[in-house]
């Protein structure tokens, strides 16, 4: 940019307007809350398989969570539940990975100084940052964190009597969630009107990266459905500190008859869900458009099929809105209507089917080169397989009779959704890390940290299928008090061991990180060959991204080995040949 | 119009979009709540009514605004008097809420029904934004006075007669939603 | 000892991180090779690794279903339960076929097509007929599956209940109850605010039908006789799941919802195929306390003549309530 005011620290680190360094900020702290997330999951699996006793991971808790005999007490263990899910979902992988990689890729990605407001962009990060920092504190407040799970269903999140973590726990929840959802707004605008607006010269949106695509759908499910979960969530503020009656009635807790009559914790699920489902997408699209980009990249090959990619990215965003009723199907909503959303939830088969038919035809007669990038978009496609086929038996109401809030959910969505977005979002580290830090990460630890990764997570959420398909239900403190799940307890012994072994090989993602941010090999400006602008882009990282003009485009961005042309890749600014013909 | 003009205007209808779903979600729980019975009925009281006559008002002045430009003459008077009518708004929007509480509708409490409660929190909720709407309003009034609208540059004017006219639909809206639905 | 131990390995760990780090960076130095350039012999080893470690996969997943089959819920032991299971099986055997079709094709072409030096990737940006053609078989699979699903469901759903023998079933934190409707077969009105320590249902008194109802702490089935389950709830979400049986539906304060089955097993025959201590068991399905993992009640199918033996057993509402006061 033209007025090179002295940067301060706090004007470069901190309120930094640029959106490489806010992408960054998302970064960090989304990687912090997967630990903080990941820690809770490790200490929930330790009370799993061994049911009331103690453990020294117990040491990280606060004090009163734990009883006499050092066990971890039940309401505690939902407070860990809800924590964790709350925080994978919203802050690790909507913030954290969205916030992330719109921010860095989409003005690099189409050729633009900055976001439309640097303002707004900055903003967005700091009201996630408050809702970060309001919800790490109400995990200390005396009474416990909100523990009626991630999808706080009233009367359980409203009545404090119900559960402890209702109390100030549930307050500070939905004081966190509403300034997440705020700054999730801006951010979304933001990223929707730079797309649509400050594209460079010749990059139509024919022309866009997938992952730009998967980013800019991301983005309108964030700023159509997160406002519904506000208005949702403005309602439950109403009936827990004012007494109205929206979503409950008939209640008597304690011995004590409460006033509302009339409202329905029903209407609840349905506003949250008509949120929560679009959210699942939210998570999973920018994985899928990382991995689109990851593997065309590495498959030196043109993604297979670009527009049928975009359309099944369009009909999954599009389908996402119908379809929430499938976590409903248990309550005894009218039967036809089950149909409906049978119907609608089943019709999203397709263009899942699409794309993972279209990620192998890419990989078939590539010449692929394994960046641990590579390795670990690979995996997504295989998490996106194996997770997304269980989908056909939840969808399918009358099959989820039976395996509804059993562990066969768990097993699926963390694969499906977790897994998948959270090996996209490594991905996306490892493949983007040296335009981040101009360095490079260590490709043998990448080897191992994917190799271990992908073992444990298989290890942990596969079995998880069979605990459901034997009736464990979900959410449950332990399953030692049904004797007909006696003999799951070698299983649970497994996913521990998977899950504890997991954790643990995190660390040689974090050390490599870390260590290659300041010690890691000077970069080259385009290591990976890669077709993209952000390529063309100088290795310092300068404020406006290119120094002089912007690069004109000239073609699509998937030109790998392309006949006619001596490189395996021809990136976009290359000018099209006479009579060569842009695809 | 400059790239830049552009696409901050989409900001903001984008912006508006989400409101919107913000709105779409709370009136769409107000009918399915209202399909399952137990719903106490009453009449939107006068003020209300008032309060309609006054922000549609507010808007058709607004409109002068633009056309003092043209003339090249300063809108502020206008912005003002928008400023002023948007205050009276608020007024009447409260002195609704009391008028509702001596009907005895209530928010919450013991004899409060889900019917009244939607109405204080949907007129709430609008007039929540439309504080917005008049911190906009007394911004664009300060640049006006300080001359910097002209007809080439009213950016900061366009997006507060947008949010504004926005405000009275949705008000509009809320209001024979509440009416008649 | 523990506290000393654990940060001592991190520390060892991290040492050795740094080592192996070192080491490879001093080696590329060395051989004057960039050590982080993906090399063709990388290629080999990490395309090899997909077969070998995706092969692993494959077959921990098969010896997963071997070895814990047994494990699973045994076969419905109601009569809608048979078809939920039909359609089960169909399902889950056409995600198993598309399950070992892909995995093994998307692990092979890793290895196939990972990368050498004079190799050049095919250029291939995309094929109509292909795309068609795999839009048009998931979707043609798909129509199938959704029709069976949903034929089954409206099977299941909309049964005629007006010869079922109605029960209702009520959850609070952390208990279920249920009520019996008595001689008269009809269930006395009720309402939340007469809930105290000895009318725990809330049951009106007022209401004729309400004196011969029996409130009971298990609940006893007949064999291949129609059963209507309502449910109420008195606090929170609650929701009523009886795997053996393929029943499952949500309790919600301030809404009656309700599930109709018939039961094809009695207990006993149940205890012959299962072990002896094989029991029926209602459990709660959603989140709803600290205690929600143990809430549970048991359920008995028998004949009808235990049946009769026991219903008369129990107390009716009118002897338990005015006795008490
Ligand atoms: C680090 C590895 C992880 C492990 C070992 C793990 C384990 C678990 C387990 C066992 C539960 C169920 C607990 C119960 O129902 O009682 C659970 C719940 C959940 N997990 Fe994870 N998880 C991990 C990562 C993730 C990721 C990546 C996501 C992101 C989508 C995620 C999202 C959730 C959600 C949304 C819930 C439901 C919370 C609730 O019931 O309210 N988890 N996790
Ligand atoms: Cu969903
Ligand atoms: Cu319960």
């Amino acid at each position: 940019m033209s007025d090179h005011h002295k940067e301060t620290f706090i004007t470069k680190y901190i309120f930094s307007l640029d959106h490489k360094m806010i992408a960054k900020q998302f970064l960090l702290t989304g990687m912090f809350m997967a630990l903080v997330g990941m820690l809770m999951s490790a200490i929930f699996r330790v009370q799993l398989a061994n049911p009331g006793e103690s453990s020294i991971l117990y040491n990280f808790l606060p004090s009163h969570w734990i009883n006499e005999v050092g066990a971890l007490n039940p309401d505690k263990y939902l407070a860990l539940v809800t924590m964790h899910g709350t925080i994978l979902v919203f802050w690790v992988l909507t913030a954290g990975l969205s916030g992330t990689f719109a921010n860095f890729l989409i003005p690099l990605q189409i050729g633009a100084r900055d976001m439309a407001s640097g303002f707004i962009n900055m903003l967005s990060y700091w009201f996630f940052f408050a809702a970060t920092v309001v919800l790490i504190w109400s995990i200390y407040v005396p009474s416990g964190p909100a523990s009626g799970g991630w999808t706080i269903y009233p009367p359980l999140s409203a009545l404090p009597q119900s559960i402890p973590g209702s109390g100030t726990g549930m307050t500070l929840w939905l004081v966190a969630i509403t300034l997440f959802i705020v700054g999730s707004l801006l951010g979304g605008l933001n990223y929707i009107v730079t797309i649509l607006n400050l594209r460079t010269k010749g990059m139509s949106m024919k022309r866009l990266p997938l992952t730009v695509w998967a980013l800019f759908f991301t983005a309108i499910l964030g700023v159509l459905s997160f406002p519904v979960l506000l208005s949702c969530g403005l309602l439950l503020i109403f009936d827990r500190s004012f007494g109205t009656s929206f979503y409950l009635s008939d209640i008597v807790i304690n011995g004590e008859v409460l006033h509302n009559i009339g409202g329905s914790p029903i209407l609840f699920e349905h506003l949250f869900w008509f949120l929560g489902h679009p959210e699942v997408y939210i998570i999973l699209l920018p994985a899928l458009g990382i991995t689109s980009e990851i593997i065309a990249t590495n498959s030196r090959k043109p993604i297979f099929g670009y527009k049928a990619m975009v359309g099944s990215l369009l009909a999954i965003a599009f389908l996402s809105f119908v379809v929430w009723g499938h976590h409903m199907f248990m309550t005894g909503m009218n039967p036809f209507l089950g149909s409906v959303f049978t119907f609608t939830t089943l019709l999203i088969a397709i263009p899942s089917a699409v794309k993972v038919f279209n990620f192998l035809a890419t990989l078939w007669k590539a010449n692929i080169r394994f960046t641990p990038a590579m390795l670990f978009a690979i995996a997504t496609v295989s998490t996106f397989i194996t997770g997304g086929l269980t989908g056909l038996i939840l969808g399918d109401s009358a099959l989820d009779i039976n395996v509804h809030d059993t562990y066969f959910v768990v097993g699926h969505f963390h694969i499906v959704m977790g897994l998948s977005a959270i090996y996209g979002m490594l991905a996306g580290v490892y493949h983007w890390f040296p335009k981040m830090y101009g360095r490079m990460m260590n490709k043998s630890l990448g080897y191992i940290h994917f190799w271990t990764t992908f073992i444990c997570a298989y290890g942990v959420f596969f079995p998880m299928h069979f605990l459901g398909l034997a009736g464990l239900p979900r959410r449950y403190y332990t399953n030692s008090s049904f004797p007909m799940f006696d003999g799951l307890s070698d299983i649970n012994s497994i996913i521990t061991f998977f899950a504890l072994s997991g954790a643990v090989v995190q660390v040689i993602f974090l050390f490599n990180f870390f260590y290659s941010i300041f010690k890691g090999p000077k970069t080259t400006k385009n290591p990976w060959k890669s077709t993209t602008l952000e390529w063309t882009t100088p290795v310092e990282r300068i404020h406006g991204n290119w120094p002089g003009e912007l690069p004109e485009v000239k073609r699509w961005a998937y030109d790998y080995s392309k006949p006619g042309y001596e490189d395996d890749f021809v990136p976009q600014t290359v000018e099209l040949k006479e009579g060569e013909k842009d695809v | 119009m400059s790239v830049n003009i552009k696409a901050i205007k989409q900001l903001l209808w984008i912006g508006i979009g989400s409101i919107c779903m913000f709105f779409a979600g709370l009136t769409s729980a107000y009918i399915v709540r209202k399909a399952e019975g137990n719903w106490m009925s009453f009449e939107i009281p006068d003020p209300f009514i008032y309060s309609t006559v006054v922000i549609i008002i507010s808007s058709i002045v607004l409109t002068f605004a633009k056309s003092k430009l043209k003339q090249e003459a300063s809108p502020f008077k206008i912005i003002l008097t928008v400023f002023i009518l948007g205050i009276i708004f608020t007024a009447l929007q409260v002195n609704g809420w009391k008028e509702l509480t001596n009907q005895g509708v209530f928010l919450t409490g013991e004899g409060s029904n889900a019917a009244g409660s939607f109405l204080y929190i949907l007129t709430l909720a609008h007039l929540v934004h439309l504080v917005g709407g008049l911190v906009a309003l007394l911004f664009s009034s300060v640049s006006a006075v300080k001359g910097k609208y002209s007809l080439e540059n009213s950016i900061g004017l366009d997006l507060t007669s947008t949010y504004w006219h926005f405000l009275g639909i949705l008000w509009l809206y809320l209001f024979f939603f509440l009416k008649y639905v | 000892m523990a506290n000393v131990l654990i940060p001592l390995i991190i520390i060892l760990a991290i040492v050795a991180l740094v080592q192996i780090t070192r080491v490879s960076e001093l080696l590329g130095e060395l051989k004057k090779i960039d050590v982080n350039n993906v090399t063709e012999e990388d290629n080999n080893t990490q395309g090899f690794l997909f077969v070998v470690i995706g092969g692993a996969f494959l077959i921990f997943v098969v010896w997963q279903m071997l070895e814990w089959n047994h494990l699973l819920l045994p076969p419905a032991s109601s009569m809608h339960g048979e078809q939920i299971d039909a359609l089960m099986q169909f399902t889950m055997g056409l995600i198993l076929v598309a399950f070992f079709l892909l995995t093994p094709i998307l692990f092979y072409f890793a290895y196939k097509y990972r990368g050498r030096k004079d190799n050049r990737a095919y250029y291939y940006p995309h094929n109509n007929k292909l795309e068609l053609i795999w839009t048009v078989v998931p979707t043609i699979i798909l129509t199938g599956v959704i029709i069976y699903g949903l034929k089954t469901w409206d099977s299941v759903m909309n049964v005629d209940t007006s010869d079922a023998h109605e029960i209702e079933v009520y959850s609070k934190q952390f208990q279920w109850l249920a009520r019996e409707a008595g001689e008269d077969k009809v269930l006395g009105a009720s309402n939340f605010k007469l809930i105290d320590a000895t009318n725990n249902l809330g049951v009106d008194m007022e209401d004729p039908n309400s004196l011969d109802d029996k409130v009971v702490r298990e609940v006893h089935l007949v064999v291949d006789k129609p059963v209507l389950l309502k449910f109420r709830s008195q606090d929170v979400i609650h929701s009523a799941f009886l795997p053996h049986f393929r029943v499952q539906m949500n309790c919600v304060p301030g809404l009656s919802t309700q599930f109709a089955f018939t039961p094809t097993q009695t207990t006993k025959e149940m205890k012959i195929q299962e072990g002896e201590d094989f029991d029926y068991v209602l459990l709660c399905n959603k989140i709803c306390g600290a205690a929600h993992y143990n809430m549970q009640m048991k359920f008995v199918v028998e004949t009808q003549e235990e049946y009769d033996a026991w219903i008369a057993s129990q107390k009716t509402l009118d002897e338990k309530l005015l006795t008490q006061k």
